[in-house]
């Protein structure tokens, strides 16, 4: 069933989607055309496809029922191989089809991943083999969010969707200890996380004034950075940043909130938690990911209407993306049909329906006014407020860095180091990763 | 454990004649079934105490299963279901293709078994009964194969499935094709064996007497026969042991049967559970109900081969 889409199921594809497809391709590429300069009747070849979404039985049933058959219209001598992951395994899948040579037609990563294969000469420069450019995608995306597909000036990745992390206020809990607004400062979060927190006659933590616990620590750590004005790594990438004096302070606000306010107890709650806890009013503040809010429509429909979601209010607004990139191969024997449904993958409609499917926040600007994100609160703030995300990544090391920041950030909570200590030994680590 | 006692042995003792106990021996002996009894309360509600703390996340995950999204998000966090669910469980298994993950899984794990218990059982067997010139070394090699951790192995294990000469288009230098890949040869025969199943067989064979061995030479066997006539059937512990153990590892691979297949066709259970852990979160009630489901092969197994299972845990000094 996932393998291989039977050509069978094409005839389901009514003239509705085809209508689609062809609105969808020629707006998410801009000048570009699918398949670089050759028309789509000659665009042939079986290509294969490793993406980490789309994954279980709603997922493939989007895939290859819905969004291929539509491919299949316009390029009826493309066959699609589609081989599913998970996120957590992609890069075993993507290593190990490096190392042995049989890298997949098209794929899919994220944020912050595209930098490193393309620097190893895997993935195919789309700016010279089909045309993009960082200035057309730009009239389609976010700068930010066309520089995640880039490397070194050239287009490598089309964006498909995001997800963010965003500072969300239970307005009801703020409403009861006297506020009426989110907070509009580093201080005034501080006084408000303060006010909001919950302690029983014993100093059990009941409620958190602002949980930092359940977002990944490092994509929390960094949406906080991201509003203090810091950045990662230098304009070149040749040298992290992030134990500059914003990466400090970020860091000893939050080791301040944990150990001198009291505000979030270590293990209070995780990322493994059956739910949010913003959503059964162990949190009142909290950094979280756009899902809460689907996860609401499940667990907790009563409080949607509380929910409030906002930038982290620094230097400047905060707020964090990440999300899914489409990529093809450089050494594809099919090029043209790799690009093609690369490019297909991306376009609105298609975009579109995986987005809603997993509740993630479109990367195109036109999809603001669609009905399914103005049907979702968090999704719509995001994409409001995409001018002002940041992303991580940057240089091509990134990936081994990644995994060395959460530990650094847990050692300040823990106060096994000063926070700037466990940066600037972070920071060593990270440049010797970059120098190699 | 034994419960006669030397008073008791001195009483049936055979050349004395039979007397009636005196008031201080009746006293002694109600004393001693008094402390007897304390003893052994004491020694079963310590034992149920970890017993129950060993069931009780069982139990949760089985609870858990059963609860609705809205119940799952409830602080602080309910024991039994409020309302008991059962849906959660068609709905999970909609979720994924998992009649073919549960086949797939099953064919793996029961081939490993087979395939361990036949060979690990003979290798076992040659490295701890058959004096051959270098034993020791291979023995010290397969003990220091132990120690390489599974991650290291991935890769290089990968090319040698991806390069397998004659197979999956390959020529005989393994070039031009895909080799094992994403076939039932990439996901049985590089797990089919362990070293870790050679070392516990050896040690098995090892606790033999040998003087069964001789016994059977003197009668004429041959080397094969009294491998499989006379010393296997002492270590059944043993191949329950292994056979539980290796049929556990396999069913519960998830990133091999990832990483060199392509194919739903060829996926296994624990790929269908992942599908609830997202990104963006994770679908507990159904990651709890493919879990119960995922682990009641295993249970019935254990409760199969219970008996030889804990001896060969005992014999093996192994937890």
């Amino acid at each position: 069933m996932s393998s291989r889409t039977s050509r069978t199921r094409r005839g389901a594809a009514g003239l509705t989607a085809a209508l689609a497809l062809t609105l969808g391709a020629c707006s998410a590429g801009g000048d570009a055309g699918g398949g670089g300069d050759a028309a789509p009747g000659e665009v042939s070849g079986d290509i294969t496809l490793l993406t980490p979404i789309y994954e279980g039985t709603e997922g493939q049933r989007l895939l290859e029922d819905e969004l291929l058959p539509q491919f299949y219209e316009q390029y009826p001598d493309v066959t699609v191989t589609v081989d599913y992951t998970t996120y957590g395994q992609l890069n075993e899948k993507l290593t190990t089809a490096v190392a042995s040579g049989l890298i997949p037609d098209v794929m899919m990563m994220g944020v912050g991943w595209i930098e490193g294969f393309a620097d190893r000469g895997i993935l195919a420069n789309l700016s010279e083999d089909a045309g993009y450019t960082q200035a057309d995608l730009e009239e389609d995306y976010a700068p930010q969010i066309v520089e995640a597909g880039m490397w070194e000036e050239s287009v490598y990745a089309l964006p498909i969707m995001l997800d963010t992390r965003v500072g969300v206020a239970r307005m009801d809990l703020l409403a009861e200890a006297g506020y009426d607004h989110t907070p509009t400062s580093w201080e005034e979060l501080r006084e408000m996380a303060i006010a909001l927190t919950e302690r029983d006659a014993s100093g059990t933590l009941q409620r958190t004034g602002f949980d930092i616990m359940s977002t990944d620590l490092r994509q929390g750590f960094e949406t906080m950075f991201f509003s203090s004005g810091g950045s990662l790594f230098n304009e070149d990438f040749t040298e992290p940043t992030f134990n500059s004096p914003e990466g400090v302070e970020t860091l000893q606000f939050l080791v301040d909130l944990v150990n001198t306010d009291g505000v979030e107890d270590i293990g209070f709650t995780s990322t493994d938690a059956e739910v949010n806890p913003l959503l059964n009013g162990r949190a009142a503040m909290g950094i979280a990911h756009n899902s809460l809010w689907t996860q609401a429509e499940e667990a907790a429909p009563d409080v949607m209407e509380h929910l409030q979601p906002f930038t982290i209010p620094g230097e400047v607004p905060g707020m964090f993306f990440g999300g899914t990139m489409a990529s093809v191969a450089a050494g594809s024997d099919h090029p043209e049909a790799a690009q093609a449904l690369t490019e297909f993958l991306a376009s609105p409609d298609a975009a579109l329906a995986a987005n809603e499917q997993r509740g993630n926040v479109p990367a195109l600007t036109e999809l603001l006014d669609s009905d399914y994100v103005q049907g979702n609160v968090m999704v719509q703030f995001a994409m409001e407020n995409l001018d002002v995300a940041q992303r991580e990544g940057g240089p091509p090391a990134w990936l081994e860095i990644r995994g060395d920041i959460k530990p650094a950030i847990e050692a300040a909570l823990l106060q096994q180091q000063t926070p700037q200590e466990a940066l600037d030994t972070l920071a060593a680590g990270a440049q010797a990763a970059i120098d190699r | 454990m034994s419960t006669s006692t030397p008073a008791m042995a001195a009483t049936s003792a055979p050349d004395l004649p039979p007397s009636r106990p005196s008031a201080s021996n009746r006293r002694d002996r109600r004393a001693r079934d008094r402390r007897r009894f304390a003893t052994r309360s004491l020694l079963n509600l310590f034992l149920l105490v970890g017993a129950f703390t060993m069931i009780v996340p069982f139990l949760w995950m089985i609870f858990t299963s059963l609860k609705s999204p809205a119940e799952l998000a409830l602080f602080p966090p309910t024991f039994w279901p409020q309302e008991w669910r059962w849906e959660n469980y068609p709905e999970a298994l909609a979720a994924a293709p998992f009649h073919i993950y549960f086949r797939n899984s099953f064919i793996i794990a029961f081939s490993h078994t087979a395939i361990t218990l036949v060979f690990a059982s003979m290798a076992g067997y040659a490295l701890a009964r058959i004096p051959f010139r270098g034993r020791e070394w291979i023995f010290m090699g397969i003990v220091a194969m132990l120690m390489i951790p599974t991650y290291s192995k991935i890769v290089p294990q990968f090319l040698i499935v991806r390069f397998m000469p004659l197979f999956g288009g390959n020529d005989i230098l393994g070039q031009g094709g895909t080799g094992w890949l994403n076939s039932w040869w990439a996901l049985i025969i590089p797990g089919g064996l362990s070293a870790s199943a050679i070392f516990l067989f050896r040690q098995f064979y090892l606790s033999l007497p040998k003087e069964l061995e001789e016994a059977a030479r003197l009668d004429g066997l041959g080397e094969y026969r009294i491998f499989a006539q006379i010393y296997t059937p002492l270590v059944k512990p043993a191949l329950a042991t292994v056979g539980l153990l290796t049929f556990q590892d396999s069913w519960n691979n998830f990133l091999w049967p990832l990483l060199v297949t392509t194919s739903d066709n060829l996926r296994v259970i624990q790929v269908g559970l992942a599908v609830f852990q997202q990104l963006e979160g994770t679908a507990w009630g159904y990651l709890m109900a493919g879990t119960t489901l995922a682990t009641v092969p295993m249970v019935l197994l254990f409760l199969f081969c219970q008996k030889y299972f804990v001896q060969g845990f005992a014999n093996a000094g192994i937890k």
